[in-house]
């Protein structure tokens, strides 16, 4: 019979589980990314049901107002970047050595940082940090503007 | 401490009533599997595992979880916002319409209201990741079946964002316990209990 020598008992020891650490890859586009739930493609494993790349796009609104077209796609960019963000905190958790993902999670946190207070200042604040660094009126709090995140809207 | 930023980590937009999809759905919110039991699992466990990175990651995972949460309740909100009186008998709706309007309530898919039994804190390592390891494939199973059954594209892209999470967190904790196991006795995993045993000030960093 032929040993599998990755299975040697040595380094895998009995009654016990092994998991092969995951090497780093190019991650996708960060709206990709949203979508397929991973910005890591050898981390999506898709189920026959819902195939990669479907469905298309996260829903959105078929809107033909600029105004409300600029701050939907404001909202999808912010919750591109953040999302990369997540999944690049808990790839960084298990791999703090990583210089890629080091590298990128600076330059994301950068872009996330300006978007929040962009916003902010355009529209409304999504972090109470974001009425500081958004220049948001002193003279009103803003904290309860903008819609409810579970009403689906973007006013 | 944990502090609120007003907007989904994914965005849900659903435009069509379906109180069926709701009642189902709901399961991810206060079921056996859910992502609240999730939650709950791991910011519980996360004092006393031994190797301070594996708490840095149940938080980290724990906090992911809540925000899950957030989706599936503003999935299950907008697909009864606009039900009617028709709505509520047609569609199976009518036993959880009696006790919660069309109130959020913490339940599983038959009824069975959230319960903390759902989930263990063992203070064990490895208990409790092998713990976290079948929540994460039990969560996918469960968003593997709602894929099979709801065909709404509104729907199902949350869903199908949720399920790829629960791939991901599963390799992040098989990952945690690696690290777990380099820290320890090769030879005998089972000597000792890590966290009870190991609890020395110089094992926590």
């Amino acid at each position: 019979m032929m040993t599998d020598q990755s299975m040697d008992p040595a380094s895998h020891p009995l009654a016990m589980m092994s998991i092969p650490r995951q090497e780093w890859c190019e991650p996708y586009e960060w709206s990709t990314a949203l979508e397929e739930g991973t910005i890591f493609p050898n981390l999506n494993l898709t189920f026959f049901k819902a195939p990669q790349g479907v469905p298309a796009k996260p829903p959105c609104s078929d809107t033909s107002d600029p105004g409300q077209k600029s701050r939907e796609e404001a909202l999808s960019r912010l919750t591109e970047i953040s999302f990369a963000l997540n999944d690049l905190t808990l790839y960084l958790d298990t791999h703090p050595a990583c210089e890629h993902g080091l590298f990128l999670y600076h330059n994301l946190m950068e872009e996330r940082l300006a978007l929040l207070a962009d916003y902010a200042k355009k529209y409304y604040p999504l972090t109470q940090a974001s009425m500081i660094t958004g220049n948001c009126n002193p003279q009103c709090y803003g904290w309860g503007d903008g819609p409810a995140p579970w009403e689906g809207a973007c006013v | 401490m944990f502090a609120y930023e007003k907007r989904l980590q994914y965005p849900v937009k659903i435009k069509k009533t379906d109180p069926t999809a709701a009642r189902l759905i709901i399961s991810q919110y206060g079921g056996p599997d859910g992502e609240l039991s999730a939650s709950m699992r791991y910011l519980a466990q996360r004092y006393s595992m031994p190797v301070k990175k594996v708490g840095g990651l149940l938080t980290d995972i724990g906090v992911e979880e809540l925000n899950h949460m957030e989706i599936i309740c503003a999935m299950v909100y907008q697909l009864t916002r606009d039900l009617s009186e028709e709505d509520v008998k047609a569609a199976g709706f009518d036993a959880y319409y009696i006790d919660h309007t069309k109130a959020l309530y913490p339940q599983a898919a038959a009824g069975v209201p959230f319960t903390a039994l759902e989930l263990q804190s063992k203070g064990d390592p490895f208990a409790d990741l092998y713990e976290d390891l079948a929540a994460e494939q039990k969560a996918r199973t469960v968003y593997d079946n709602l894929l099979r059954v709801i065909d709404d594209p509104d729907v199902r892209a949350p869903l199908k964002f949720l399920r790829a999470r629960e791939i991901v967190h599963f390799q992040r904790f098989g990952e945690a316990l690696e690290v777990t196991k380099e820290r320890f006795e090769h030879s005998n995993f089972y000597f000792i209990n890590p966290s009870f045993d190991h609890a020395s000030k110089e094992s926590r960093v």
